[in-house]
């Protein structure tokens, strides 16, 4: 496969920054097919359009998912692209794996596809970019075989699930993300490596509200960290910040000298529900009125930390601008307890799931989010759905609609009425 | 009555090979047995792509099901 000319993709050598037009002009001398992502690529930047067709029919073997297929445009002029599929590799949780294991992947990569990986993608796994397809069954059997590894989802399935660090190496885990990610994972093989759905569906873990993940703005269901009783205050470090004697943000942003550390202007007047106050040396908190935002945690990690009593938060719902807009994840289930039961399994978590998935499956449209389907209907409607009694935290504004729409049960003597004896009393 | 797995089956290969449009997405096969749960019908159909009667075409994104040799296919253009 000969180079082509780049003149475009070549200006993004230029700045000091690292390029991935280096990094393929480095590995096209081992896989001459990278010659030919180059040449396509510089021929979209000219044409000002994509010259990859989306799509196809390939896969392994009893799973669809988890291989994307991918094909050129231009094939007579970019051969070594024509067939150029991606792979999505289920990475391990917290994205926790040694350099051996890095390098089994690369090397098994170079001898079936052409060697170029994205990692991590946005879903966390370990992408894989460029094969062809008689190359499919064979890798996914070294894959499998001897590396211990699986596919990710991809398509209408159960997309890989994600989290974050946790309790692994964060004092901050609310609850053991990497325990629940994994065992979901393996408790819904069938949905991640089979489609299911009417559209994709994500599962994403954090241990606490810094949402270290992005479950929140990224996934269908965010479950995230948060305590229910009260900050533990180690007043004792309270004053050791006030006097300066520990670096405040656990030293991060320290590039810059911000002067002495002020606990006014960097804490209780930062506290978005200004539920913080200072009683002399004493730091008080109303935690009724705390909102779990984590900001004074983060700035005095040796004076503040979770309470005692945690769990997580159940958001539904968050998608790209694809259709509408972006949005975020709503609050659903306001606590659960984070717990395995005797059987191994997150009992209270799985059932919230499965009352989301038996609704969506069946009254979400082809090609619709779960968080779409949701603001069709209502959050009410989807609030009855999962049997949740709202609470204020649902209510995002004060009502624009004057009417009160009764249930039937709400009403004495229900819906029903003797219309004959209504005529009769008002004839036309 | 709700249909049996095999006669759920034979009713999405049908559907699946009649059909006018060759890709359907599995929500277009509820209609087979109104009375079986989504998910029923979801792993009846792939069941039929496991025996290689019908196969999966996926954008990346979204996946359709088609009978055998109906879908889309890059490969055999
Ligand atoms: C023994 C060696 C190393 C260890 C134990 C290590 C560990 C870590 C850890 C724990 C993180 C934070 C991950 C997270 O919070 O998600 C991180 C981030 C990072 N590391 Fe390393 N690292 C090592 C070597 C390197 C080297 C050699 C480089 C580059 C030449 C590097 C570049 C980075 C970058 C760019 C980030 C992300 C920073 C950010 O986005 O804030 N690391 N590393
Ligand atoms: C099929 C025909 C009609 C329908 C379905 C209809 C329906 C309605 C409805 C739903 C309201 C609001 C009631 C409320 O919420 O208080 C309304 C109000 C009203 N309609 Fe009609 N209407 C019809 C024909 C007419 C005609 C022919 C007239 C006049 C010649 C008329 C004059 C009014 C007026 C003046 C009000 C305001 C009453 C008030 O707010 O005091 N409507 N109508
Ligand atoms: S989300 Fe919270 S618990 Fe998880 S790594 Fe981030 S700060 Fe730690
Ligand atoms: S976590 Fe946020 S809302 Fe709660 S007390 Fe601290 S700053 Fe205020």
């Amino acid at each position: 496969m000969p180079k082509h000319d780049t003149p475009l993709l070549d200006e993004l050598e230029k700045g000091p920054w690292p390029s991935f037009v280096t990094d393929l002009k480095r590995q096209a001398e081992k896989k001459p097919e990278c010659w030919d992502i180059l040449g396509q690529l510089e021929l979209s930047f000219k044409d000002k359009i994509t010259h990859w067709k989306h799509g196809g029919i390939v896969g392994v073997f009893g799973y669809g998912g988890g291989i994307v297929g991918r094909y050129s445009d231009v094939p007579e002029r970019f051969p070594g692209v024509a067939h150029f599929h991606t792979v999505r590799l289920n990475q391990p949780s917290s994205k926790f794996y040694s350099s051996a294991k890095l390098r089994d992947i690369c090397d098994l990569w170079e001898k079936y596809g052409s060697g170029m990986t994205n990692m991590h993608g946005s879903t966390g796994d370990l992408v894989l970019l460029g094969t062809t397809t008689p190359n499919l069954e064979p890798l996914f059997y070294d894959l499998t075989h001897n590396l211990n590894q699986d596919l990710g989802g991809s398509g209408s399935n159960l997309r890989t699930p994600e989290c974050c660090l946790g309790r692994a190496r964060c004092e901050w885990g609310c609850y053991d993300t990497q325990d629940l990610c994994h065992t979901l994972t393996m408790h819904y093989q069938d949905e991640i490596h089979r489609p299911a759905f009417p559209y994709k569906f994500k599962f994403k873990f954090s241990g606490c509200p810094n949402d270290c993940v992005a479950a929140i703005a990224r996934s269908d269901f965010a479950v995230i960290g948060t305590w229910r009783d009260d900050i533990r205050i180690d007043q004792a470090a309270v004053k050791g910040y006030v006097k300066g004697e520990f670096a405040p943000n656990g030293g991060a942003h320290s590039g810059k000298d911000w002067g002495k550390f002020d606990i006014k202007k960097e804490v209780l007047d930062l506290c978005p529900t200004e539920c913080m106050w200072m009683e002399g040396d004493t730091l008080k908190i109303d935690n009724s009125e705390c909102t779990r935002c984590m900001h004074c945690i983060n700035v005095m990690p040796r004076a503040l930390r979770p309470g005692v009593k945690q769990g997580a938060t159940i958001c539904v719902g968050a998608k790209a601008p694809i259709l509408d807009g972006a949005q975020f994840a709503t609050m659903t289930i306001p606590f659960v307890e984070v717990k395995k039961n005797e059987d191994g399994e997150f009992a209270e978590v799985v059932e919230v799931i499965e009352k989301i998935w038996d609704w969506w499956m069946e009254v979400g449209k082809n090609r619709e989010r779960v968080g779409e389907t949701i603001m069709r209907v209502g959050l009410p409607t989807f609030l009855k759905v999962m049997e949740v009694t709202p609470v204020p935290q649902h209510v995002k504004e004060p009502r624009s609609n004057p009417y009160v729409f009764w249930q039937e049960d709400e009403v004495e003597g229900g819906f029903e009425r003797d219309v004959k004896e209504f005529r009769k009393r008002n004839a036309q | 009555m709700a249909l049996s797995r095999d006669e759920l089956k034979a009713a999405i290969l049908e559907k699946a090979t009649n059909a006018p449009k060759p890709q359907l997405y599995v929500k277009d096969f509820y209609a087979c047995d109104p009375e079986a749960k989504p998910r029923e019908v979801k792993n009846a159909a792939n069941d039929l792509v496991k025996e290689g009667k019908m196969t999966f075409w996926s954008s990346g994104s979204t996946t359709m099901y088609a009978a055998k040799g109906r879908a889309k296919d890059e490969e055999n253009r």
